[in-house]
């Protein structure tokens, strides 16, 4: 029944995908490039929890719901569990995958001076971290996407302190 | 809370009590009637005690005090059940009252405030008593013991003669009720005997005469006197009348109980209070006590039980009638259920409900079932009234409920009111949901009362927490059909409307639809029509409804629009919908337009079309907008002028999939004359739609003197969409401004829509449009003076027509108003296409006037060229457009290349007098013509081998049409350099004089080139005058005289062509223009006669081999071989065209085979010219075609078998250098054995290009280097003698 | 036989209703199917009357008008789905398979890229798959 599609085919789509977001249509308006991508996220992830939930109680709470990202939903997309996921109890969540696929092509310098993108570095490596960053809004449209359809309305940033860990951060909109 | 509190509570404490039963004399009656009151209503006011404070005593001795109580009086005349269609016929006229009562314009109620409001002021007040009303059908019901009559009242006047007789025969059996009669109950029952006496009649000695009599004949407590009426002084007026519930069915000019003083009312409550403590409770008390002990003695017990048990089993195989057995007041069931209903009056609950529990086992056992459901009711009244176990209690009623309904009609009635009163306990207990369920239960066949019952189901879910508020629509929609079929239009009306507030705003359109629909029909019935439209509008742009419920919409509204015979006028009508976004405004301030076709054109284009023609734009400023008074605020609006229209387009759209139509589209406009103040303006337009308002708006558009608007009628078929074009033509000047469109919908309904409200989206769409500064709004228009405008058109443009087609057009240019205009220019967009002619060819005959004229006339040529300087045409300085004195003016239209199109024309004028608001204004004009291709021509130039400068042109002809026919009339090299002309005679050339559709030609001229030395600058300078020379191609018998391609216009078309077709930027020295000019061979020359010119320029005649040479010699001489071998001389001749110095190599061989076969290898330098043998041997003497040479040599040397070869004297092989452009010659020798004709073709000649300087310039037009086979060149020698 | 099914979308918004009765009832149907909704609110708000079957997407009867029965179903992205039978003994077994492909269909439907979430579903090859199904769950709850 279900049908397959080999990653590397995804792999290149997405990066595909972003590259003719954000050198083609949408060049030098990176928001506005990177709000499109978030977008066909959004509706991916929609549409994908409304296959993936089939045949499987409501969730009577947000926890339950995450959870339900951080393994059923990731394993579906990434054949993987989400590795940690954290909370604060007041609405934020922070779901940690080791080794995320989209990025593990991704030929940053993992060296952790260049973790924290805030201190000083040099232009070249900040444009890396910003290509990251662009392929990271796609996964954050599908997570919010899910969590929307599953009637969780929220926001989702995605940090890449220390590649190829990423981390993504979903917070709910009380 | 206490139960007895609760609404159910006291609706059973009002309902179950005690019943008195009244016997009076019609005397009694009469007294009564003087207050407009029955007996029984006169006691009944005072009937209800709230703390009567009574003690009593439980069967089981327990004492306790009765504080409320009440006693139920009822004529003995009805003391009966009910008849049952009577009751309905009153229900319904109830009903039908109340329905008139509640008004019909209020708004419907928001759901947030029914949410907010509590359930009596949701509900209807009539309810309650309609309820009250139903559960009353089922008194007297002899099952059922607490409406049968505990105590009977026997009431005598004192004017009746023998009273105590009376009295006894007031109390005969067959005056009595059935219920006693029958035996249902106990006739034997407590009386009470009273006399009345009035007033009225005097004093009442005679009455306390017979009273003493009455206490003889009757014991002494049980008699009574009543005096009543005993107000002498007139009508008595008291607040709180008593009897004020009786007043509504008298009238109201007599008051009720007007001779009943307070002493009177007083003695009446003594009566009853009497009554009801010393005779009903302690007469009902001690038969509990009786009762009890009977039931005990046959009952209680183990014993009785199982005796109990085996007799009813013994009675198993009764006959069992619908209700069971019948039973006697004696029989011990029925004095049970006495028993228990006389617990319950007395408040005995437990006791009550012993015995119910008791009884109902057996009716159960004895399939009594009425009997049993009626018990079961009773004991879930008496849970309730316990206020324990609320399941038992509904189980009870539940049980009751079902049990009555599955007895069948006969027992509806039961049914009902069980149903009420378990209604009113879920209520009790806040169970609406289930008491909505019981609601719906209910509905019977009756429709009428099923939707009470529905609407109030209705409100249940409402009131039910979490409210269901769609439920509550669904059944009041349903309630409001019940009511509908029932034609209770205006109840129907009311449920719907309040279902409106819970259908609002949710996308189930279906649903919400047909309610708007309903309401909208049944105000139509009611006559209300402005409310039937009101909702009717709802529902008609249903796009998503099928197409008939499409149909029944519009259908139904338009009846109910045309019933009420005036025209509704609609804010935003969503019939048909209204495009805003596709506003589009098209109006002529300095700029004008031809025809629509030239308004749509971008307005950029325009202008750079007339930026080089109109001045700059400050100065328009400064000279038409100080004219008026304050130029800051035009600068934002746009300026139309008085008498000129200002159109707009506009798209409607149909939603339905029926057709509408629409008639009288309209603008609506504002014409503040004068000063520009909107406030001043003829009409002002709110947005609410206030009819009157509009109306007067309607009337001032049809007969306003200030503009003058265009009306429409469309009919939009299903889905279709529409622009419409709309017009508005202000006479005065002013403000004008279009606030919005409006039209009618199927002649009926005046719909309109402000173009204000939605501001903004218009202004983005007209975006587009906009032209040189901007606005804020563009619906606002200074108008300003009428002006004088000018109208233009071309005579009988042709939307399609031929390449090469030349044809002349008259322009006509029109001035309506009484000023003249002048300083006209105009400027064509493309030149090469169209262009101005002169005055005088206009009158002159068209083909001749293009004819070469024997003196080439310089004038024609001179302002020709002048015009040609900038491509702006200057109209002559006198020109002066007057009215009705149209400008004629020719232009020349020649369609230089297939294909569409768009030919933009703008002409420019001038004001006569400088006083009037614009300086001046442009006319545009816009023409599209369809270009087919006609015929295709090219050329190939060769240089002619054997004459230096000459070359070979080679003409291809191919007729692309698909029917028209050419003729050839003239070929002409433009350039006075050139000379072209004939091979050989027209009629070889052409065997058919016409070109036939399809058909191709291809021939050769000779083309000399008359210049000595060349370079490219003079080249260029040499461009005008253009002569040249032609060569006629017409048939020669006819020798027509050849056109002029150096006058104009052909000479204009084709420097437009020149410089069209330039292919490098400076001209190419060696190259040469051709114009081809045919005719149309049409079958009957009627029109005029169509002329063609095809252009075809910078021909190259520069040759892919820059090096040409001849062989120079003789042809034919006499020699003596026998004597010796003939040596022959030659000289080549060889001229290098090329602008580098060439060195060339000769080669000669001896032997033919090697000739041919080294002729393989040969670069045949100028292609494809095959055919060209097709010409006799006299052209193959002297003009050689390098190619050819071997076919023919081929050809030769199988004809020349036997002639042996001859050799090649003096040097095999030469090489020289040539300068460029010039020539030097070789000698060449050979030498002869034998008579013979020989061909001298067997050399090579190799060459190349040295030091070729802008080797880039000289790319691709030819190679450096290549090889060449020799020419044929046939030599006879002959034996001299 | 089943007499009308319905997609309601998560803000009660008709997302597909088909009624499968030659008579004219549409509006009826869509009045029983928006009541219905109150339903679900109902049981989805007090999960004690649901019981056990806590949060299954199975809502079972909804409740039982005159000649209907309403079935319930709400996937875990709050979108119900609604069956109207007439025949008035089913097996719940039959109505639970009915939705699960039901459902199944639903969701690709509305996995097509070019379905706009929250609209109307209007894909042909849904309205036959679901036709089908309605038919099979005649046969199956026949046999």
């Amino acid at each position: 029944m279900g049908r397959e599609v080999s990653e590397s085919c995804v792999d290149s789509l997405l990066t595909e995908m972003v590259s003719s977001y954000c050198d083609r249509f949408y060049a030098n308006k990176p928001d506005l490039a990177a709000r499109r991508i978030e977008a066909i996220g959004f509706q991916v992830g929609l549409q994908l929890s409304e296959r993936y939930t089939m045949e499987r109680p409501r969730f009577s709470d947000h926890l339950e719901a995450i959870k339900f990202i951080c393994k059923d939903f990731w394993s579906e997309l990434f054949k993987k569990q989400i590795d940690n996921l954290k909370t604060n109890h007041r609405g934020t969540f922070v779901l940690q995958d080791n080794r995320f696929r989209w990025l593990a092509r991704m030929s940053v310098d993992p060296s952790p001076e260049n973790g924290d993108l805030s201190q000083d570095n040099p232009p070249a490596e900040n444009k890396a971290a910003q290509a990251t960053s662009m392929h990271l809004y796609f996964p954050c449209g599908i997570i919010r996407g899910a969590l929307s359809n599953l009637g969780i309305p929220c926001a989702v940033t995605a940090d890449i302190s220390n590649l190829p860990a990423c981390s993504f951060v979903v917070r709910i909109k009380a | 809370m206490d139960p007895a509190n609760t609404p159910l509570g006291k609706m059973l404490l009002d309902e179950i009590t005690p019943v008195v039963m009244v016997l009076s004399t019609p005397l009694v009656e009469e007294a009564s009637l003087k207050n407009h009151l029955s007996f029984v209503q006169m006691l009944s006011p005072f009937c209800s005690f709230n703390n009567i404070d009574v003690p009593v005593r439980t069967a089981s001795d327990q004492p306790y005090r009765l504080q409320k109580f009440k006693l139920r009086l009822f004529s003995a005349s009805d003391i009966r059940q009910p008849n049952l269609e009577v009751a309905k016929e009153r229900l319904k006229h109830f009903i039908s009252q109340a329905g008139d009562k509640d008004d019909m314009f209020s708004d419907p109620p928001q759901i947030s405030n029914l949410l907010a409001s509590s359930e009596s002021e949701i509900q209807p007040s009539w309810f309650q008593f309609f309820n009250k009303e139903l559960v009353r059908t089922v008194s007297f019901s002899e099952h059922e013991a607490f409406d049968h009559p505990v105590a009977c009242l026997l009431v005598v006047s004192s004017k009746d003669e023998q009273p105590i007789n009376r009295f006894i025969d007031l109390f005969n059996t067959d005056k009595l009720p059935s219920l006693l009669n029958d035996g249902a109950m106990d006739p034997k029952i407590l009386k009470h005997y009273l006399l009345v006496h009035d007033n009225q009649d005097g004093s009442p000695e005679k009455a306390a005469k017979i009273l003493t009599e009455m206490k003889s004949t009757f014991g002494s407590n049980e008699c009574q006197l009543l005096c009543i009426n005993s107000s002498h002084d007139g009508p008595v007026e008291r607040q709180d009348n008593p009897w004020a519930p009786y007043e509504s069915d008298v009238s109201p000019s007599q008051c009720v109980g007007c001779f009943l003083n307070i002493d009177d009312s007083n003695e009446i409550k003594d009566l009853m209070q009497d009554l009801s403590s010393k005779h009903v409770i302690p007469y009902m008390e001690q038969k509990i006590r009786f009762l009890n002990q009977q039931v005990s003695a046959t009952r209680k017990g183990f014993r009785n039980q199982i005796k109990n048990l085996w007799w009813r089993k013994g009675k198993e195989d009764a006959v069992d009638s619908p209700d069971g057995p019948m039973y006697t007041f004696s029989s011990i069931e029925s004095q049970i259920r006495v028993l228990g209903d006389y617990a319950f009056m007395l408040r005995d609950y437990e006791l009550a409900l012993s015995n119910y529990r008791l009884i109902s086992t057996d009716y159960k056992l004895d399939k009594a079932w009425k009997r049993y459901a009626g018990v079961q009711e009773m004991m879930g009244l008496t849970f309730f009234m316990l206020d324990q176990s609320r399941k038992e209690a509904e189980y009870c009623m539940e049980n009751a409920f079902n049990t009555y309904l599955k007895i069948g009609s006969l027992s509806q009635q039961n049914a009902t009111r069980c149903g009420l009163w378990w209604v009113e306990m879920l209520k009790t207990r806040d169970q609406y949901k289930e008491a909505a369920v019981v609601y719906f239960r209910l509905c019977s066949e009756e429709p009428l009362h099923s939707a009470v019952f529905l609407e109030q189901a209705s409100y249940c879910y409402l009131l039910s927490k979490p409210p269901m508020l769609r439920k509550f629509g669904f059944h009041l929609v349903l309630s409001g059909d019940r009511y509908k079929k029932c034609d209770q239009i205006k109840h129907a009306i009311r449920t719907y409307r309040t279902s409106v507030s819970v259908f609002e705003g949710i996308m189930w359109g279906h649903i919400k639809d047909n309610v708007h629909f309903r309401i909208g029909q049944w105000y139509g019935i009611l006559g209300m029509d402005d409310l039937a439209v009101k909702h009717m509008l709802e529902v008609l742009a249903c796009s998503h409804q099928p197409k008939t419920t499409q149909e029944l919409f519009l259908r139904d509204f338009l009846q109910i629009v045309q019933k009420t015979g005036k025209t509704f006028e609609v804010l935003k009508l969503q019939l048909p919908q209204v495009n805003i976004s596709s506003l589009k405004v098209v109006f002529e301030d300095h700029r004008t337009y031809a025809s629509p076709a030239a308004a749509t054109v971008r307005e950029s284009l325009w202008q750079s079309l007339e930026e080089d023609i109109i001045p700059p734009l400050s100065n328009i400023r400064t000279n038409w907008l100080d004219l008026q008074s304050n130029s800051k605020k035009y600068k934002e609006s746009n300026v139309c002028v008085a008498g000129e229209a200002v159109k707009v387009d506009i798209e409607f759209k149909n939603p339905l999939q029926i057709p509408i139509s629409i008639s009288g589209v309209s603008l609506i406009c504002e014409l503040s004359a004068g000063s520009d103040d909107a406030s001043s303006s003829t009409v002002e337009l709110q947005n609410d739609d206030d009819f009157k308002n509009l109306i007067t708006n309607r009337d001032m558009s049809s007969d306003n003197v200030s503009f003058t608007l265009s009306e429409v009628d469309v009919l939009l078929g299903g889905a279709e969409t529409t622009v419409v074009q709309l017009t508005v033509t202000p006479k005065v000047e002013g403000v004008l401004q279009i606030t919005g469109v409006r039209w009618k919908l199927s002649s009926s309904v005046v719909g309109f829509h402000n173009f204000e409200s939605n501001h903004m989206k218009k202004k983005n769409a007209k975006g587009r449009r906009k032209s040189k500064y901007s606005r804020s709004d563009n619906l606002k228009f200074i108008v300003i003076m009428s002006l004088p405008k000018l109208e233009g058109f071309i005579h009988s443009v042709p939307e399609k027509l031929y390449a090469g087609d030349l044809q002349r057009l008259v322009l006509e240019l029109r001035n309506q108003s009484e000023f003249a205009v002048k300083n006209l220019k105009m400027k064509v967009s493309h030149p090469r296409f169209l262009n101005i002619g002169n005055q005088k060819n206009l009158n002159s005959e068209f083909p001749a006037c293009l004819e070469r004229k024997t003196s080439s006339d310089p004038s024609c040529v001179g302002d020709s060229s002048s015009s040609l300087s900038q491509n702006v045409f200057l109209f002559p300085e006198d020109t002066l457009i007057q009215e009705g004195t149209p400008l004629l003016w020719p232009v020349w239209l020649w369609a230089a290349i297939p294909g569409d199109i768009n030919l933009y024309i703008t002409v420019y004028y001038e004001m006569a007098d400088i006083s009037s608001g614009m300086r001046f204004r442009t006319l545009r004009m816009h023409y599209n013509l369809q270009v087919v291709p006609s015929l295709d021509l090219s050329f190939q130039i060769s240089p002619s081998p054997s004459r230096l400068h000459e070359f070979l042109v080679r003409m291809d002809v191919v007729n692309k049409t698909s029917s028209e026919s050419f003729q050839v009339h003239q070929l002409s090299s433009v350039g006075h350099q050139w000379e072209i002309s004939l091979l050989q005679p027209v009629h070889t050339i052409f065997p058919s004089q016409s070109l036939m559709a399809g058909q191709s030609l291809s021939c050769f001229f000779m083309l000399k080139s008359s210049r000595k030395s060349l370079t490219s600058k003079d080249k260029i300078s040499t461009l005008s005058p253009v002569l040249g020379s032609d060569v006629g191609l017409g048939p020669e018998d006819s020798n027509q005289p050849l056109f002029d391609v150096s006058s104009s216009p052909l000479a204009d078309f084709h420097h437009y062509e020149r410089l069209h077709q330039e292919m490098s930027p400076q001209g190419d020295p060696n190259a040469v223009d051709f114009v081809l000019i045919s005719r149309l061979l049409t079958s009957g020359d009627s029109e005029t006669p169509h002329l063609f010119s095809h252009h075809a320029c910078h021909c190259s005649t520069s040759n892919a081999s820059p090096i040409s040479w001849q062989v120079d010699g003789p042809q034919t001489l006499y020699h003596d071989l026998s004597a010796s071998l003939c040596e022959i001389n030659f000289r080549m001749i060889i001229y290098n065209s090329s602008d580098a110095v060439a060195s060339v190599h000769v080669k000669t061989f001896d032997s033919v085979n090697t000739g041919g076969h080294l002729s393989e290898g040969t670069s045949s330098p100028s292609g494809n010219q095959s055919g060209w043998h097709w010409h006799d041997a006299s052209v193959e003497k002297d003009i050689k075609v390098t190619s050819d040479v071997i076919g023919a040599r081929v050809r030769k040397s199988l004809s020349l078998e036997s002639v042996t070869p001859f050799v090649w004297s003096g040097t095999s092989s030469t090489s020289i250098q040539i300068q460029p452009m010039s020539k030097t010659e070789i000698p060449l020798q050979i030498c002869v054995f034998s008579a013979g004709i020989y061909d001298l073709s067997n050399y090579v000649l190799q060459w190349n290009l040295l030091s070729s300087e802008g080797p880039e310039s000289l790319e691709g037009t030819r190679q450096s280097s290549g090889t060449c086979q020799g020419y044929p060149y046939y030599l006879s020698v002959l034996q001299s003698s | 036989m089943i007499v009308c099914v319905a997609v309601v979308g998560h803000q009660n918004n008709p997302l597909y209703i088909q009624s499968f009765t030659e008579a004219d009832d549409a509006l009826k149907l869509h009045h029983i199917v928006h009541c219905s909704l109150d339903v679900v609110d109902e049981r989805v708000n007090n999960p004690k009357k649901s019981g056990p079957t806590l949060n299954e997407t199975f809502l079972g009867l909804l409740y039982p008008t005159e000649n209907y029965k309403v079935y319930g179903y709400l996937t875990n992205t709050k979108v119900k789905f609604i069956l109207v039978t007439t025949d008035l003994d089913v097996r719940d077994a039959d109505v639970r398979n009915f939705f699960r492909r039901f459902h199944a269909a639903y969701v690709d439907a509305v996995s097509n890229p070019f379905h706009v979430p929250g609209k109307k579903i209007t894909s042909r090859t849904f309205a036959e798959r679901v036709s089908t199904i309605v038919k099979s769950f005649g046969l199956s709850s026949a046999g």
